[in-house]
């Protein structure tokens, strides 16, 4: 009884750590050529990516390559001739990070590989089994603080949204402001430019003495 | 002894529900690039789940606004049924309950040459219904209510990512009027001193005397 218990626990948690890298988006990246995603993060949030190229059946398992740049153009993680693999990082910019995906040369051909990318923000590459260790909670306790997690993560981005908008606001009435001046501007030199036209020529022909 | 036995056992299975539960995020918020179709494949667990989400085209430097349409945006059944078909806009969001699991395909479709910047947002969102919860013992109506929770605070969170990046396609706007209107005048102004310049010179030249003025 107790050896079968062990089994089946030990079967379960082996795929439960397939399972997550298996749930995410599945890209599929061409036979030539790199297919690339992005995402615009905020400065100090955690990052955590799971990559699993997905078997087709055949025998022979393409590898890939992976690239993350930061906004400034900072080599974040570069892994070439990789099957799986994972990586994390916290943000130092606030910008758009890219991470990128190429079939190695040695098995491009014509058909396409898929590969599964589990890519978690902020409160959702939270490690919620070592607060649940080190706070000794677990079940109905610990669904509600990850609850609150997400409660105070939404209050995190309504007051940087509020932030945003409070430049673009800003913007928009300095570029307001501009079009009127610009316009006024604009017509003050056509009269001012005319002026000048008008006074040169006018000099001009009393120097050559035709009126 | 056998009871101590279960008691164990039930826990240690209630804490791995737990975790299991855990790892139904099936959250994704990316950007991707499209140039023809570019397709996005999420694994559905359950049939009934509740497949929610919005994207959004953050638009590259076009020039005329109404030059691009937008773009179309399907999402395709494990079976191969048409869901949920979206044409030419520039952000939306969705809402769908699945009609089976499996494999769901979400495509964005380009109609021209201009690359195009998608930003998407998909979430799976699982409820347990009356039928896991008479199922599964370990299982309490309090795992619903919780559930059903954490669905709510996800489509808030949705909105959320949704607003950011309609936020981001308005500053690329907005940023792209400040540039137009500073070069567009300071090129109008020079163009225009340019042009009266020319002017003045060419009636100089009628009046000069390598001309034969008495002809004007």
């Amino acid at each position: 009884m107790g050896k079968m218990m062990l089994c089946t626990l030990g079967i379960s948690l082996c795929l439960f750590s397939i399972i997550p890298s298996a749930f995410g988006i599945w890209l599929t990246l061409p036979s030539s050529g790199t297919k690339c995603v992005s995402e615009e993060i905020q400065t100090n949030v955690v990052v955590l990516t799971d990559y699993i190229v997905i078997p087709d059946g055949s025998s022979l398992q393409p590898s890939i390559g992976v690239k993350v740049t930061s906004p400034y153009g900072n080599n974040l993680y570069y892994k070439e001739n990789t099957t799986h693999g994972n990586f994390a990082f916290t943000t130092q910019e606030t910008g758009n990070y890219l991470a990128c995906f190429w079939i190695d040369p040695h098995y491009q051909g014509a058909k396409e590989v898929s590969v599964s990318l589990d890519w978690k923000t902020g409160i959702a590459a939270k490690d919620w089994e070592s607060v649940a260790r080190k706070e000794k909670i677990e079940g109905v306790e610990l669904e509600l603080r990850k609850l609150e997690g997400a409660v105070e993560a939404i209050h995190e981005n309504l007051l940087y949204l509020k932030g945003r908008e409070a430049e673009m606001r800003a913007v928009s009435e300095r570029t307001n402001a501009r079009v009127a001046w610009f316009s006024i501007m604009s017509l003050g030199i056509c009269i001012g430019v005319s002026g000048l036209q008008l006074w040169h020529l006018k000099r001009f022909f009393q120097k050559k003495k035709l009126i | 002894m056998e009871q101590t036995q279960w008691k164990r056992s039930s826990k240690m299975w209630m804490v791995l529900a737990s975790l299991m539960m855990s790892f139904f995020s099936g959250i994704e918020s990316l950007s991707v690039t499209v140039n023809d179709v570019e397709c996005v494949y999420e694994y559905v667990l359950y049939e009934g789940d509740t497949i929610s989400g919005n994207f959004v085209v953050v638009d590259h430097d076009i020039f005329w606004g109404s030059d691009h349409p937008g773009i179309d945006f399907t999402v395709t059944s494990p079976a191969g049924n048409t869901v949920q078909n979206i044409k030419g806009t520039s952000g939306d969001k969705f809402q769908f309950k699945a009609p089976t699991h499996g494999m769901y395909k979400f495509c964005f479709h380009n109609p021209h040459s201009t690359p195009e910047t998608v930003s998407f947002y998909i979430h799976v969102g699982h409820i347990p219904s009356e039928h896991d919860l008479a199922k599964d013992e370990h299982l309490d109506p309090i795992n619903v209510k919780i559930a059903e929770l954490r669905e709510a605070l996800e489509s808030v969170t949705a909105e959320q990512k949704y607003l950011k990046a309609r936020d981001a396609r308005h500053r690329h706007t907005n940023e792209s009027t400040r540039k137009r209107v500073i070069f567009y005048t300071v090129g109008e102004y020079l163009l225009l001193a340019g042009v009266s310049a020319l002017q003045v010179i060419y009636i100089r030249r009628l009046f000069s005397k390598s001309v034969a003025y008495n002809r004007v």
